[in-house]
């Protein structure tokens, strides 16, 4: 077995689990009046609480997972680094372009990127990734100076977004199977048609 | 008050990931370097004014531990060793200065993370651990930057209250 299988093999895995779990977690997301911001709890909540940043993780794990090795783990672990860069920008509040487009544009590239099999050079497709995680971190970062406990805040939400990929990139290990690759390509359509949507709901607002 | 679990157990849990990526022999030698640091420090008394610094310290310390993984293949018997001191040096000195020193006992167990995390590598590769590990670097970089931040954090009382 070769280190790109056993990786892939545990991801798969730990993707399903970790799929299990969020959506475990989402009605909890889906009930209002919460109050402050504050904690794990909340840091975990919001990746998961807008559809756009939902969509757009599972996307990132899918493509990384549909490009292969080194991408498969590289995108993972570029997108919370540039989310990063992205959350110190909105706790700074320097300006970006518009963040809701920049959100909705990034569900519908990366949608796009795995419905049409785009396989761009591994500093392409990071340059992609890391472009859009700005806009993704800046959000975050924008809500993370009033959390009441920002540590854990962090770390909810950086666990919640690092399990979203997980469990695209459990999605995307399907390709391997038969009609495994038309499935993936399938959820990236559907990811991308999101996007376009929200994209639509951003510039009319 | 800001609480010294979360940087401590990030840091604990960061120096499992690097153990785990070191040799075997390697793990008694620097779990013993971290419990005998961390009891060292716990009975000197530093000034108040490094609570800052020592958070700061420890934050940048989670950076370093979990990189070390990010960035190499393996880790070194000297270089856990010394990751090890350094963990126990900084976790004491968040714990004790910011008044509960209790709370090594909540932090201390997760370098434990090792031997699953080290079942992780053997069985299917590094790549999990590297993911799990950018995590703690990307909690710790904003960790950082809070503390920067020109504006009251949420754990600090704001001009309305």
């Amino acid at each position: 077995m070769t280190l790109r299988e056993k990786g892939t093999g545990f991801l798969h895995l730990a993707g399903w689990t970790a799929a299990a779990l969020l959506a475990a977690a989402l009605p909890a997301a889906a009930h209002p009046g919460h109050g402050s911001m504050s904690g794990f709890a909340a840091g975990v909540q919001h990746p998961l609480s807008g559809m756009d940043h939902l969509l757009a993780m599972i996307a990132v794990g899918l493509w990384g997972a549909f490009l292969g090795r080194p991408l498969i783990y590289v995108l993972p672990v570029v997108f919370p680094t540039m989310m990063v860069v992205g959350a110190v920008l909105g706790m700074f509040a320097v300006p970006l372009p518009p963040v809701q487009i920049g959100i909705a544009l990034s569900v519908l590239m990366l949608g796009s990127c795995v419905a049409l099999a785009i396989s761009p050079p591994i500093w392409a497709a990071c340059l992609v990734v890391a472009l859009f995680a700005i806009f993704h971190g800046d959000a975050h970062g924008k809500e993370l100076p009033s959390a009441a406990d920002p540590v854990s805040y962090s770390a909810g939400f950086v666990l919640a977004t690092g399990l979203l990929h997980v469990s695209g990139i459990a999605l995307g290990s399907l390709t391997a199977r038969p009609i495994g690759a038309i499935t993936t390509r399938s959820f990236g359509g559907l990811i991308a048609i999101g996007g376009a949507w929200f994209l639509f709901r951003a510039i009319r607002t | 008050m800001r609480g010294a679990i979360a940087p401590s157990a990030l840091l604990c849990a960061a120096l499992g990931l690097a153990l785990a990526f070191a040799p075997r022999n390697a793990w008694a030698p620097s779990v013993l370097a971290l419990l005998s640091t961390v009891a060292a420090l716990t009975f000197v008394a530093m000034p108040r004014a490094w609570l800052e610094g020592a958070f700061l310290g420890c934050w940048i310390s989670v950076i370093t531990t979990a990189g070390s993984v990010q960035l190499f293949a393996k880790v070194t018997s000297r270089a856990a060793l010394i990751l090890a001191i350094n963990a126990g040096a900084w976790s004491s000195a968040v714990t004790g200065l910011s008044g509960s020193s209790l709370d090594l006992l909540k932090a201390l167990p997760w370098v434990l993370i090792l031997w699953p995390a080290s079942w992780v590598a053997r069985r299917h590769g590094q790549i999990p651990i590297k993911v799990v590990s950018s995590w703690l670097t990307a909690v710790a970089a904003l960790s950082i930057a809070l503390q920067l931040l020109p504006v009251t954090p949420g754990y600090l009382p704001d001009h309305m209250e």
